[in-house]
């Protein structure tokens, strides 16, 4: 085996920006599917739409970058009120037709993409990708740095957001049980839309920060949003610091596997740990064993 | 009773309406690849309907089991040259192994994260038929599968390398699998089944052993889709992962639910709807395929229980209607 130390690192620090990419993408999924009990397939297209509408406003409108992913984000959370209110509202008892309404969701985003953008991939030439930072001998774009802090700042902001503020508390209320939160005065309505939206303008802001390093396609937000569900699974459904840790840790394995193994089977190696993981902790790894869950 | 007799007529009626469209589309042979195409979907659709239908179960990696019995099925006729009805049965068998092991750890898991485990499944099967390429053939897949050979019936000769004869090949299997949905949901064990998915507690309380009779329906079910795989390949001649990727396992879900979980016929009309349709009416471009993503938006707030319950709904509202008139005429 000849991994060196270096690229050992490098790949680590690979990992750790994917991770947080793939972090904001689980952070999405587990407040809807908490909150609400939804499963939302379509999330992948809503990172997408996040990775065209900062080209959009970067390109188009404003040329500076964190103006063009505040806009962004702000897209997607009026997008995620949309969708609440048209679809997602209505279908929370019905986990199949969730799924049939998602994947329509999907064909109509990706193919208004296409219809929108043109069929081949954008470019986001943003400078944080043309500058570098150096350490010892290993060289990352600006952009990586910029992934990693935005989601750490993101993290904090979402558990001071839940811990500290009143409406945070309303929304943890809600999670843990509508009827006794409508008892003490909370409309879960409101939480359910306003749930919606963060979740949104998280996948939006994924989309943007993951834009620039790779390329803007119609199909971008699927592997995101399947490392994202998988993230949830391991760190245990409706946990948040379980889908925090799940996330960085598919990115760290993912990256670091391909030192090992061809990266052909890179996607392989997270899904069969998640498998292997839940032969022995069936509710995840941070999870709570809720009584006939599982 | 008279609904039973009711029962076996309008079977009997759809088995000979199958088996005569060979010879009304005997020399439109494209008409028969789109019926044949569709068939060979049905099959794993009825497989995925016993789980998503009659169990509760929703499986997100159903292709992948079809996948394994396709394969199972190709390398056995290509390699081993082994005749089609036993490589076939090779492959459900294989599908069905496979099945049962994958099932022991997806089948702890309820609803939701039964979904994400499947789906994992499915992509890791669709993975290894990728890139297993000295087995698969890789992405570039396996070609050069032979056809059943030419059957002496007697009065005729059935030739699977004729569009009419593997369609009739395909008819018989696809009645073959119907008929065993139809006496597996009306048996004890789909009773136990049903109760199962109405409330597992209640069923675990009066004595059904719940993990046992889901791990069998996975594994039976894993089964039949592999038969359809095996199915499928044979008559496109080539088996290919992507065939059996994400995307198809997508579709296959939508074509059960679309056409009505939970119906008999529910998986036959979505397989229709989803390969048939789209095979005559070309879509491809983006207009077209937004479009249908709108439909599948609008059905899933419109039609909780597919088309086939839509239908069903429909027939008894009328049923419901006239009963009210013949109530209100009496009294």
């Amino acid at each position: 085996m000849n991994v060196t130390l270096t690229a050992l690192i490098e790949q680590i620090a690979n990992g750790t920006m994917m991770g947080a990419i793939y972090v904001l993408v689980a952070l999405g999924l587990v407040l809807i599917f908490g909150v609400m009990g939804v499963l939302n397939f379509a999330h992948g297209v809503l990172f997408m739409a996040g990775g065209y509408t900062c080209e959009f406003f970067f390109v188009h409108l404003f040329g500076s970058y964190p103006v063009a992913v505040i806009l962004t984000m702000v897209t997607l959370a009026l997008a995620g009120l949309a969708l609440e209110w048209a679809v997602f509202r209505r279908l929370r008892v019905n986990v199949p037709m969730q799924i049939v309404a998602s994947l329509g969701l999907i064909l109509m985003a990706q193919n208004a993409a296409v219809l929108l953008f043109g069929p081949s991939a954008l470019q986001l030439s943003v400078p944080t990708v043309h500058s570098f930072v150096h350490i010892g001998e290993l060289s990352f774009t600006v952009q990586h740095v910029v992934v990693i802090a935005v989601g750490v700042v993101v993290i904090a902001l979402l558990q001071a957001f839940l811990h500290w503020t009143t409406l945070g508390t309303a929304l943890r209320a809600t999670s843990q049980n509508p009827d006794a939160a409508r008892v003490i005065g909370i409309d879960p309505d409101r939480i359910y839309r306003i749930t919606f939206a963060a979740s949104c303008a998280l996948a939006g802001l994924g989309g943007a920060l993951l834009g620039p390093l790779f390329l803007i396609f119609p199909q971008m937000g699927d592997l995101p949003m399947l490392k994202g569900l998988t993230a949830i699974v391991l760190g245990g459904m409706g946990s948040i610091p379980g889908a925090i840790i799940g996330g960085f840790a598919i990115g760290i394995i993912e990256a670091v596997s391909t030192l090992f193994i061809s990266t052909d089977y890179r996607d392989m190696v997270v899904f069969v740990i998640l498998i292997a993981i839940l032969l022995v902790r069936p509710w995840g790894l941070f999870g709570v064993r809720v009584r006939g869950e599982a | 009773m008279r609904t039973r007799v009711m029962r076996l007529i309008v079977g009997i009626a759809f088995a000979a309406a199958l088996f005569l469209l060979a010879f009304a589309f005997e020399h439109s042979p494209y008409v028969l690849f789109a019926l044949t195409l569709t068939l060979c979907y049905a099959i794993p659709a009825m497989a995925l309907n016993l789980l998503l239908g009659y169990t509760g179960l929703v499986s997100l990696g159903h292709m992948g089991f079809a996948g394994i019995g396709a394969y199972v099925t190709a390398l056995l006729m290509k390699r081993s040259g082994l005749p089609f009805v036993p490589s076939l049965l090779a492959g459900a068998l294989a599908a069905g192994l496979a099945g049962a092991l994958a099932g022991v750890p997806c089948l702890r898991l309820r609803s939701h994260f039964f979904i994400i485990v499947t789906l994992a499944v499915g992509i890791v099967l669709y993975l290894l038929f990728n890139n297993l390429d000295w087995l698969t053939g890789g992405a570039a897949g396996l070609p050069g599968i032979p056809r059943p050979r030419p059957i002496d019936l007697g009065v005729a000769v059935l030739d699977a390398r004729r569009p009419v004869g593997i369609y009739l090949v395909a008819v018989t299997i696809f009645l073959l699998v119907f008929a065993l949905q139809y006496g597996l949901v009306h048996s004890d064990f789909g009773r136990s089944l049903a109760a199962i998915r109405q409330d597992e507690t209640l069923a675990a309380s009066r004595g059904v052993d719940v993990f046992a009779h889901k791990l069998a329906i996975f594994a039976l079910s894993a089964a039949i889709a592999g038969l359809g795989g095996g199915l499928l390949v044979t008559f496109l001649r080539a088996a290919a992962p992507q065939s059996f990727g994400f995307l198809e396992d997508i579709n296959l879900l939508l074509i059960v639910i679309v056409g009505g979980a939970g119906s008999l016929f529910g998986p036959t009309l979505g397989a229709f709807l989803f390969i048939a349709l789209p095979e005559a009416l070309r879509v491809a471009d983006s207009v077209r395929m937004l479009l249908f993503g709108a439909a599948l938006l609008a059905l899933a707030l419109l039609a909780p229980r597919g088309l086939w319950g839509l239908a069903a709904a429909a027939a008894q509202r009328l049923r419901g209607a006239k009963s009210a008139v013949s109530h209100a005429e009496r009294s």
